[in-house]
């Protein structure tokens, strides 16, 4: 076997921090497939990115990486050239922002063919046409006129890869390829990437930083964390037998479907009857949510309207735990946003503690009430919290709003608050900027408690953040629900998060209302089709899938 | 790991990410601002540094050259034009000032209104607005004067007209931005009041870009309300003005007598060029170029 890719003890600084890789070694055979696992900031990008010789500005560089015989830490631009036209191909985490938006398919898949390997125009796209068909895509011929705009992101990133592959190389590199992509989707893509790579004999280094996405592809991992190796071996070793503890953290971390959780067939058929009948039966006091006949319709200038809702009817008592999921377009989101009052639904009820939700804009007064029993954590803990106020104040100003209070003595309650979702005192004056991806949602989390609400909604709270973050603000959310005794609302794409933390489930598809039981109802003995596909599209390893 | 990591060591295992190790302004910008600062400072100090009263005529020293007495010469009436330069920047600077911190004020409460409201309110002031850019400002300018008589009043008053619709659209437009983002949604969520979360969150955020643009916009009106003043509509004689200047002397030009004319605009083009690589650099820092 000869290595495709051979990196040896490979070192990269920029001035002024600490070295951002250090002492990288290892390799990638003929026709294998290495899984490069790590969180945010592990490098495990840079790493992929040294094989192309994309390296930052002012990187110092020590060590080698060997592509095809040269060396990329000291290759010129045109041995680089040739490395990215023959040797490798790359695909990139957003399928979007990685091809012209104004320029059609067809020219994308052809211009490397003629400008560089001599074909005729005519000759270039029946090229790109059998590739299109090969990595599945229906109706390649119309395709190849179309823009980038009217595909969906799971349909681009197979144009990406047929990109990728017209160039026949021998080793693919994919920077993170599903993680912009639904689970169903996703699972085709890896499915797809899974076949080319065995069937071509090509070597491929998988970016990723989900362990059982690695698991389902690759037949080596390699363990990243802060710039170094942590553990590498055959993947099911590392997996059943991992060395480190970071990598058994990192495995605990992984959001799995609780196989306690799922029942045997024969309980499932005694739940199931009694969960139907609880979720129709009206609680003896009124429910915190309850919702009749929800629509959501957008008008667009031009096209039919979107129905984002339609007719979604169902109830949660007090104390409850929801989890909603669905993939992209499923509505799920847009009725969390109802539900907290930043949208207004076309058609239905919804009633908040029995009390039936006003159908116009609320009066400020109305608004404050409101806030004070529903709160909500946004997806993104980036672009959630104002950039110019230090998070102390945020929470302080919320205490103020709600409580009739001094300053001392908001701050005083926003302290407390920040202590209970393990934000220090020290970081009370400090801007969000100046705080990670899981602190900052730990601020957010306090943020709502602040208004002391009895409903908590989040909003996909937890997918922006690294799996052994997520692990641990989903214990707080958990430790919270049972201290505040919340009603939880959790919107989420993964069906392993929400079975975590909530007791009930409901499935979405476009707009409506699949499925909806006791979560373990749902997991053990899905009864729609559909839920089933989103059970089975979850990364299964290779070794259990070969059994 | 990076979540409980206590700040300090965070700071240490990425350091440099949201600093600014570069110095904010270029060294051209520091220039100008150093250049900017000294001609504000003078001009303020103006009867303690001018070496004589600027509207004093010695008709004996009629278009006098450089001199120790007379550092930059005298004009056809034989004032001092140093003198006259340090005063005329009274009156060139106060109105573009009033200018830009007025048309500034008004023109980020209308976008403000008009983002945040939407609907018929929005659809108004925006034709309001594209109204008032399809007029020509120097025709306003003249319509202004003609109301409110020559001086400085009619031309502020017209050039702050002018720039409303540039700093309400540019406004408008960043808080439409500001609106979608899910901070301002989140405070909706927590019960805060509407115009609170507009005004107090929201306009502060938005702030610099605008800020930065104005300060481009400073340089613009100087330039205006100078050649409002050379064609005679502007600050009247004797109050000196460096436009009015350069038309007063416009004719010793003839004469070969250079100076009185070439020093009071190339203190316009000066001031006026400093101030736009300040605005542009302000702009380019804070936000992308708006102009």
């Amino acid at each position: 076997m000869t290595a495709l890719l051979k990196i040896e003890n490979l070192e990269l600084r920029v001035p002024g921090r600490d070295p951002l890789l250090r002492g990288i070694s290892f390799e990638v055979q003929k026709g294998e497939a290495v899984a490069l696992v790590g969180e945010s900031g592990s490098g495990k990008s840079l790493t992929t990115r040294a094989a192309l010789g994309l390296y930052p500005d002012t990187a110092e560089l020590r060590g080698a990486v060997r592509i095809g015989g040269i060396d990329t830490v000291s290759a010129d631009k045109a041995q680089l050239r040739t490395i990215r036209r023959v040797q490798a191909s790359m695909i990139f985490q957003d399928p979007r922002s990685g091809i012209n938006p104004v320029r059609k398919i067809g020219d994308f898949l052809t211009e490397t063919l003629v400008r560089w390997r001599g074909y005729s125009p005519a000759d270039a796209a029946q090229l790109a046409l059998t590739q299109l068909e090969q990595v599945g895509l229906p109706r390649a011929e119309s395709l190849l006129g179309q823009y980038p705009h009217q595909l969906s992101g799971g349909m681009l990133q197979r144009v990406m890869i047929a990109g990728a592959l017209l160039d026949e190389p021998e080793i693919m590199l994919c920077d993170e390829p599903t993680t912009a992509l639904d689970v169903t989707t996703q699972a085709s893509i890896i499915e797809l990437l899974r076949v080319q790579q065995q069937a071509r004999g090509m070597g491929m280094l998988f970016i990723t930083h989900d362990l059982s996405l690695a698991a389902s592809l690759c037949d080596r991992v390699i363990v990243l964390r802060q710039g170094q190796i942590v553990e590498t071996g055959r993947t099911q070793e590392v997996f059943q037998n991992p060395r480190e503890q970071y990598t058994r953290e990192l495995l605990a971390a992984t959001p799995k479907l609780e196989v306690s959780l799922q029942a045997s067939p024969l309980e499932n058929a005694s739940q199931a009857a009694s969960v139907s009948e609880s979720v129709v039966k009206p609680d003896t006091e009124s429910p915190a949510v309850r919702a009749v006949e929800i629509s959501k319709q957008y008008e667009v200038r031009g096209r039919d309207d979107v129905h984002a809702l339609a007719n979604v009817s169902f109830s949660l008592k007090r104390g409850g735990s929801l989890g909603i999921v669905g993939e992209s377009g499923s509505g799920k989101s847009t009725f969390a946003r109802i539900l907290v009052g930043l949208e207004q639904p076309t058609s239905g009820d919804l009633y908040i503690d029995g009390i039936l939700r006003p159908k116009r804009s609320l009066r400020a007064s109305e608004r404050r009430e409101f806030a004070a029993h529903t709160q909500m954590v946004f997806q993104d803990p980036y672009l959630s919290l104002d950039p110019r106020i230090p998070v102390g104040k945020a929470v302080a100003d919320v205490v103020k709003l709600h409580r009739q209070v001094s300053n001392a003595e908001a701050l005083a309650a926003a302290t407390e608050l920040f202590d209970r979702v393990g934000i220090t005192a020290q970081q009370l004056a400090a801007k969000p900027r100046a705080l990670s991806g899981g602190q900052r949602q730990r601020v957010a989390l306090a943020k709502a408690l602040a208004a002391q609400p009895t409903m908590l909604v989040l909003d996909e709270a937890t997918s922006a953040l690294d799996v052994s973050v997520q692990a641990r603000v989903l214990e707080l959310v958990e430790e919270i629900r049972d201290e505040f005794k919340l009603t939880i609302v959790f919107v989420s794409h993964d069906l392993a998060v929400v079975s975590r933390i909530c007791d009930e489930t409901l499935v979405m598809q476009n707009g409506q209302v699949v499925e909806h039981g006791e979560t373990k109802q749902i997991l053990g003995n899905p009864r729609a089709p559909y839920t089933r596909k989103l059970i089975d599209s979850r990364p299964v390893p290779l070794w259990a899938a070969a059994s | 790991m990076t979540d409980t990591q206590p700040a300090t060591t965070r700071a240490l295992s990425q350091p440099v990410r949201f600093k600014r190790r570069n110095r904010f302004f270029s060294r051209v910008g520091s220039a100008a601002i150093v250049f900017i600062t000294l001609v504000v400072l003078t001009v303020i100090f103006a009867p303690v540094v001018a070496p004589y009263n600027p509207d004093h005529a010695d008709l004996m020293n009629v278009l006098a050259g450089p001199s120790p007495a007379h550092w930059l010469g005298t004009d056809s009436l034989g004032r001092d034009l140093l003198s006259r330069i340090l005063y005329g920047g009274r009156t060139a600077l106060v109105g573009p000032l009033l200018v830009v911190v007025i048309s500034t004020t008004i023109g980020l409460i209308l976008g403000l209104i008009a983002a945040w409201r939407g609907g018929w309110i929005d659809a108004l002031l925006s034709r309001i607005f594209d109204f008032l850019f399809a007029f020509p400002a120097l025709l306003l300018a003249i319509l202004a004067i003609a109301l409110f008589g020559k001086g400085l009043t009619g031309p502020v008053i017209a050039m702050t007209i002018a720039y409303i619709p540039f700093i309400a659209r540019l406004a408008r437009g960043l808080v439409v931005s500001e609106m979608s983002r899910p901070y301002v949604q989140a405070y909706s969520v927590l019960g805060f009041r509407s115009t609170w979360i507009a005004v107090r969150r929201v306009l502060p955020n938005i702030f610099p870009v605008v800020g930065a643009q104005a300060t481009l916009y400073f340089g613009y009106v100087l330039a205006d309300l100078a050649s409002l003043s050379f064609i005679g509509l502007g600050v009247q004689a004797p109050q000196a003005d460096w436009g009015g200047m350069i038309n007063e002397s416009r004719g010793s030009l003839q004469s070969g007598d250079f100076l009185p004319t070439l020093a009071p605009a190339l203190v316009v083009i000066l001031v006026v060029v400093a101030i736009n690589i300040i605005g542009e650099e302000l702009s380019e820092r804070i936000g992308g170029d708006f102009s």
